[in-house]
């Protein structure tokens, strides 16, 4: 039992169990969260849950939810092969599981946050409307048909302890690529 | 080993391309709809309305009512006025602010704000009391340029309303409303 328990890879078991985690804490709790106004308008951010709050109404972006699917299925798939790659690192075929899964939770985090900043882009770029990353500013905008009106809103964004789970997760991910080469080299039982 | 590569590269195109192509497919008929919802479209409409105040006025609509109250010691006025939510949300006026002016003079008098903060529903009507305190120049300019007179003209210029986080700056001739006060130096 203790040799077997030797053989755990558990960095990598460390990282699967997180990611799993991750996937279920970021369909309820945002990675990142954008509120303009008193929360007059809310954008919550995940990679496997973005929605808006504006009005009253609740509505995400069919296109978003479609890659939403898509980070979810990839977390999914990495989080499991991860597990299962860790509890046997020894066999012929481990290495391809763990290949297969250990970068892709980075990959989702570096991905969000690049999109993100694209997003910001974007926005500042063709709406004039600039948007933190983190912290607070206020922007101006403009009313069309009410040009005697100038509109100051305040915007309030950041990122929430689910993006640090997401950012353990990974590293325990990567963490048991660099373990792998000293779990492997043990000899099997 | 190479079965396991293959069917895990099956697995990483099939996650990916699955649900982009069912999404694209359910609105083939309508790309924009992938981006645009009709939330979205609604939720434009409704602002577009409601700052607009929905019947060709501007902003929301502000009457005063009554006359003013003046307190000589502190040199403030009061002044109850009417607030009406034209936006499409309820609102909390948290703040408002403004430079009262002499309509004949166009000289500054003081600064008007808000004695405290209120929540109006969406299409409703509330009361709330502007205090106004003149400066001391102001209290000159009652003695000298208006002398006499029992009332002054005045208007609130560059008024500036906080509604639920957003800063709404209004124009000097969207109040559209002028208020007769008392003379403070009779």
């Amino acid at each position: 039992m203790k040799d077997l328990l030797a053989k755990i890879n558990w960095f990598g078991f460390a990282g699967g169990v997180a990611t799993i985690i991750m996937i279920v804490v970021s369909m309820v709790y945002p990675w990142w969260q954008l509120t303009v106004g008193d929360n007059l308008l809310t954008a919550n951010a995940s990679p496997v849950n973005t929605n808006f709050r504006a009005l009253g109404s609740t509505f995400s972006i069919p296109f978003i939810w479609a890659l939403n699917i898509v980070s979810l299925l990839t977390l999914l798939a990495s989080g499991v092969t991860m597990i299962i790659y860790s509890i046997v690192p020894g066999k012929s075929y481990s290495k391809h599981l763990l290949d297969f899964g250990y970068k892709k939770p980075l990959f989702i985090v570096l991905i969000f946050v690049i999109g993100l900043l694209a997003a910001t882009l974007i926005c500042k770029t063709v709406l004039s409307l600039s948007i933190p990353l983190i912290g607070s500013t206020t922007s101006t905008l403009s009313i069309p048909f009410a040009s005697d009106v100038t509109l100051t809103v305040l915007l309030s964004a950041g990122f929430h302890w689910s993006f640090l789970i997401a950012v353990v997760g990974a590293g325990f991910c990567i963490a048991a690529r660099l373990y792998h080469r000293k779990v492997a080299a043990l000899p099997s039982i | 080993m190479d079965k396991i590569t293959l069917i895990l590269t099956l697995i990483t195109i099939a996650i990916v391309v699955v649900p982009v192509v069912g999404v694209t497919l359910n609105y083939q008929d309508n790309l924009v709809g992938l981006f645009i919802t009709p939330e979205i479209n609604e939720i434009v409409d409704k602002f577009s309305s409601g700052v607009g105040g929905g019947d060709g006025s501007d902003g929301p609509e502000v009457q005063p009512i009554g006359p003013p109250e003046y307190d000589p010691i502190s040199r403030t006025i009061k002044q109850v006025i009417q607030f009406e939510n034209t936006f499409p949300f309820d609102i909390t006026l948290k703040s408002m602010s403004g430079n009262v002016q002499c309509v004949e003079h166009g000289f500054d008098l003081g600064v008007a704000s808000l004695e405290n903060s209120i929540s109006i529903p969406v299409g409703e009507t509330k009361t709330v009391t502007l205090l106004i305190t003149w400066t001391e120049d102001a209290i000159s300019h009652f003695g000298t340029a208006h002398e006499g007179e029992e009332t002054v003209e005045v208007v609130l210029a560059n008024i500036g309303v906080d509604i639920s986080g957003i800063q709404v700056q209004l124009d000097k001739n969207q109040m559209g409303q002028r208020m007769e006060i008392p003379n403070p130096a009779l």
